[in-house]
């Protein structure tokens, strides 16, 4: 019989002991691989949304910064004003490059006139530096009246054409690359839509779409090259009055910290797990030493080496930590990637999944951390194992 | 075997039960007409199919229980395979669900079910593997 047939043969026998190795790996390579991707999906996320925001500084009314980034993170729609004025006042400071207004608007819920609940961010085409960009590169020119593009999931209803909002149809012309924050569900149009949806809601809508004369959201700052964006962010406060300007550093600092305590939470939960599973690990085999003391007894008998004794052993045990650790690391995949949405929606955190190359790494580390979980049990069992005398062990 | 048919009855009765929790009509979100009439969307038919399905898996996962011959294992296994595909199918292609991301029936009953349709057919996969081994010759 060759060491593997011998090693299958121990695997298929004992299925108590095969079954606690295989879902203590299962558990491990699972547990590591989920948590660590939920931390890097929800980092990338926070990332590609700052990146997409394009902005050194986000400057938004006094005591609005928390909702703002909110809205800009998990979509739930929020009205901020301040006065136009500001944005000559912020353009006016030094350092500041260009500086781009914003209408954070909602559209209706649940009602005839309107397609869905949805964020919706107008912005200004002469200025704009965060949706224009995209706009030029994919479809060549800015958007027109009575037209707009929204996140990955903003979509047109079956049987119709254009999305309704207040009423009014608007024309979807694209969709942004997914980003796994609320920005996905937000529409993105220009003032002057923004201006005509509201005049047109007076009499098209069940409830009118109010924007304050001369109001705008917040501004959106590029500072010129070389400038500190924090140094900047700072003379804007002190310069005007009645505003709250985050550096693109420091935005959506709440959720980086949530992010950082979901990350402790989990690693303490792996730990736990870890251990616990270690000594069950480790109990299982010992017991399954004692069990076979003849049968190791008669190999060695036999002639088998102590090093074949224990590396058969340790390959029992790595071959079932194998099999758990992928199926754990598989399983995890799976459910994180189907319930995606939930994980975002629940959690109110965003959530992007890496790219396959992180995936792999990230499953690679996954499976080394159960095989390494299960070799550390299984060592001490094993070395005791194959110093085991043969006649001693024969006799009992 | 059997441990993989207690598995199929389980799945089968989670396919059946879940989607009627997790639908836009059981969320009270059926589409209202203009005459005040509301009539069901996607989402409901297809927890309405599923529950068709998960009696059809639960037969097949009892009988497999149940069943001695291997060949009648083996029969049992394809159509568990089968019913796991169309478990598959009916969120993603056959019905689907509601256009709405946020809708209850795309955040939990279309994923449930595509992950439920997966283990059973990795399940009755296994089924048809193991009951197409030849049994060892004892000494």
């Amino acid at each position: 019989m060759s060491p593997l047939r011998l090693v299958w043969k121990n695997i298929a026998g004992s299925a108590f002991r095969s079954w606690a190795v295989f879902l203590c790996a299962l558990v491990v390579g699972g547990l590591l691989f989920s948590t660590v991707l939920l931390v890097r999906g929800a980092e990338d996320s926070l990332r590609l949304v700052q990146q997409r925001l394009g902005a050194d500084v986000v400057v938004v009314p006094e005591g609005t910064g928390d909702r703002v980034e909110t809205a800009l993170l998990m979509g739930q729609p929020t009205k901020v004003w301040m006065p136009r004025q500001n944005l000559d006042r912020i353009g006016g400071v030094a350092g500041v490059a260009i500086a781009s207004p914003q209408l954070y608007l909602a559209s209706l819920a649940n009602a005839p006139c309107c397609t869905a609940e949805m964020f919706v961010m107008a912005f200004d085409p002469q200025t704009d530096f965060t949706v224009t960009p995209w706009l030029n590169r994919h479809l060549g020119h800015n958007l027109g009246l009575a037209e707009a593009i929204g996140g990955s999931d903003v979509f047109v209803p079956y049987g119709e054409d254009k999305i309704r909002i207040y009423g009014s149809e608007i024309d979807l012309v694209g969709s942004l690359e997914r980003t796994g924050t609320g920005l996905d569900t937000a529409l993105f149009l220009t003032f002057d839509t923004a201006y005509a949806v509201a005049d047109g809601s007076y009499t098209k809508a069940v409830r009118p779409l109010e924007i304050p004369p001369d109001s705008i959201s917040a501004v959106l700052v590029q500072v010129e090259p070389n400038v500190d964006p924090r140094v900047v962010a700072l003379q804007i406060a002190h310069d005007v009055p009645g505003v709250t300007a985050i550096p693109g550093s420091g935005l959506f600092q709440a959720f980086h910290t949530q992010a950082g305590l979901l990350s402790r939470i989990m690693a303490a939960l792996l730990g736990t797990v870890s251990l616990l599973s270690l000594l069950l690990v480790g109990l299982t085999f010992s017991m399954a030493v004692n069990e076979r003391r003849q049968e190791i007894g008669v190999l060695r008998a036999l002639g088998a080496t102590r090093r074949a004794v224990l590396h058969s052993l340790l390959v029992e045990a790595l071959m079932l930590a194998l099999g758990g650790g992928a199926t754990g690391v598989l399983l995890a995949a799976l459910v994180l990637y189907l319930f995606r949405n939930l994980i975002v929606a629940s959690l109110m955190m965003p959530f992007r999944i890496p790219s396959v190359p992180s995936l792999l790494a990230l499953a690679a580390g996954g499976l080394a951390v159960a095989l390494a979980d299960v070799a550390l049990a299984v060592l001490l069992p094993a070395l005791r194992a194959s110093n085991l005398d043969p006649a001693t062990a024969m006799r009992e | 075997m059997r441990a993989l048919a207690i598995l199929i009855v389980i799945l089968a009765i989670l396919i059946g039960v879940l989607p009627q929790f997790f639908n836009c009509q059981y969320d009270g979100k059926g589409l209202v007409l203009a005459d005040g009439r509301q009539v069901p969307m996607k989402c409901y038919w297809t927890a309405r199919a599923s529950l068709a399905v998960a009696i059809l898996l639960l037969a097949l996962g009892l009988l497999l229980a149940f069943s001695q011959q291997q060949e009648t294992r083996r029969a049992l296994a394809f159509l568990g395979a089968i019913a796991g595909i169309l478990v598959i199918l009916l969120p993603t292609w056959l019905i689907g669900v509601c256009q709405h991301p946020g809708a209850s029936c795309n955040l939990v009953m279309k994923p449930a079910l595509i992950l439920m349709g997966i283990l059973v057919v990795v399940a009755s996969v296994a089924g048809l593997v193991l009951s197409s081994r030849r049994p060892e010759p004892t000494a």
